[in-house]
């Protein structure tokens, strides 16, 4: 009996320890929060310009899939564009998950920066000399001149251009078929398994075994319920998320 | 009979309590050394692909840069054997514990981060090879992988300091003495600056 006490004891420190070591990382740098295709954190584009970029965005996505997001930043909290821009599209998770398709625009008014930021499954397609190309060609032209809506528009053309041609040239076009609810569901999915062929296994043999080890159980049950919240919150809307993609730092910079 | 159903539920009892010794194991962290020891390991071969990456460019990048500059033959000479080096240092998943090796990786990456610093700013002094498409490409290239190796570097650093961390505290610390003696904390990058430094180039 004591011997059970003292396992049941084990296992449920045990447990606590695992929910207590997960804390978060803290990160040093704050996102604009995820608003819409287009994250005008600085002010630089007028409503009409805003409409007419979402649209053209999300006709992108509808046809290939691929997420592209323009953001203007107020500042780059002191760090490079580069470090920043990577970060940022992690945070946000743009692109599909499975295939880390996403392309980020950022424009940095406070540092005269621009970047165009590429998700690793474009990195092939979007190489830093074609990204390069773009800004110097159809982006830093015009804001040398001050025109900023001007300079996104024109760069945001050349970059659905690059990104269309892909999609016509081989790879299959589908219909997005919303990840982030998906992405959210496989942890219920383990959870389940696991209590149905463990839980139920353990409650027969713990009302064979007896007190303790009951004891022992249902607190683990409870804390293996507690760490499977996790990503519930995250649900299907009709207001735009990222699917999950990463960046590894692809894609290329430019001042003005 | 009496006897038959004991022994019964004795297998019974063994059956169930597989699941929950394994379930235990998972919460008490037992798997978690092997877990971030792989993810560790993933991260130093993105790191390693970088600098590979790195070293694939620079012979073009010298033949072009000698179509426009012969006369800087020092520097060029300098870049080719820096990579030389560079290349010879091989750092791969089972030597990653090993400081000396690990430390000789980082330098000669160092020696070859500058004087390809140096290559990019003499070409700063020929406007024809600054415009020549060529040239734009490559050093566009470079650049997009000089940041490439800062983001694999930092995530490596990450992994490690997970994997480091397991080692060291409470629960991971127990399972380390008991099970995963062989496994040793990784090293960590330590010449930093000279790596990380993008080389400067206006236009």
């Amino acid at each position: 009996m004591i011997r059970r006490t003292a396992f049941a004891l084990v296992a449920w420190v045990c447990l606590t320890c695992a929910g207590l070591a997960q804390t978060p990382a803290i990160a040093s740098l704050t996102f604009p929060v995820l608003t819409g295709r287009v994250v005008d954190e600085a002010g630089l584009l007028s409503a009409a310009d805003r409409a007419s970029l979402t649209a053209s965005l999300a006709d992108l996505e509808a046809k290939t899939t691929d997420q592209l997001v323009v953001v203007t930043l107020k500042s780059l909290q002191g760090t490079t564009i580069e470090d920043y821009g990577y970060q940022l599209g992690r945070n946000w998770g743009i692109g599909q998950k499975d295939k880390d398709s996403g392309v980020l625009l950022i424009v940095a008014a406070g540092e005269r920066k621009v970047r165009i930021e590429v998700g690793y499954g474009l990195e092939g397609t979007h190489t830093d000399a074609m990204t390069k190309l773009v800004i110097e060609s159809a982006i830093l032209p015009a804001f040398k001149t001050g025109d900023f809506p001007g300079g996104i528009k024109s760069g945001i053309d050349q970059i659905i251009q690059l990104l269309r041609g892909e999609a016509s040239s081989g790879r299959p076009v589908q219909v997005q078929t919303a990840s982030p609810a998906s992405s959210g569901a496989k942890i219920p999915v383990w959870l389940a398994i696991v209590l149905a062929v463990g839980g139920v296994g353990l409650l027969i043999y713990c009302a064979v075994a007896g007190g303790a080890v009951f004891r022992g159980i249902m607190q683990i049950l409870f804390l293996l319920a507690l760490s499977g919240r996790g990503d519930s919150s995250r649900g299907k809307s009709s207001s735009f998320s990222g699917g999950g993609g990463s960046f590894g730092g692809g894609g290329s910079s430019g001042s003005w | 009979m009496p006897g038959l159903v004991v022994r019964a539920s004795r297998s019974f009892r063994f059956v169930f309590l597989i699941p929950l010794f394994s379930l235990v194991l998972a919460g008490c962290g037992y798997n978690n050394i092997p877990t971030y020891e792989e993810q560790a390991k993933a991260k130093w071969s993105d790191v390693l692909n970088q600098y590979q990456r790195r070293s694939d460019l620079i012979p073009n990048l010298v033949e072009t840069v000698k179509g426009f500059a012969k006369q800087e033959s020092s520097v060029l000479e300098a870049v080719t054997s820096a990579r030389a080096t560079a290349t010879s240092v091989k750092v791969d998943a089972n030597t990653m514990t090993d400081p000396e090796t690990f430390k000789k990786f980082q330098e000669a990456q160092a020696q070859l981060s500058g004087s390809l610093g140096r290559l990019l700013a003499i070409s700063e002094n020929y406007p024809e090879l600054k415009s020549n498409q060529n040239y734009l490409a490559l050093q566009s290239q470079l650049e997009g992988t000089e940041n490439r190796i800062a983001v694999a570097r930092h995530d490596y650093i990450e992994a490690v300091r997970v994997y480091n961390t397991e080692l060291k505290t409470f629960p991971g610390w127990l399972w380390a003495r008991l099970f995963y003696s062989s496994s040793k904390p990784l090293e960590e990058f330590t010449v930093a600056d000279s790596v990380k430094t993008v080389p400067a180039v206006r236009f």
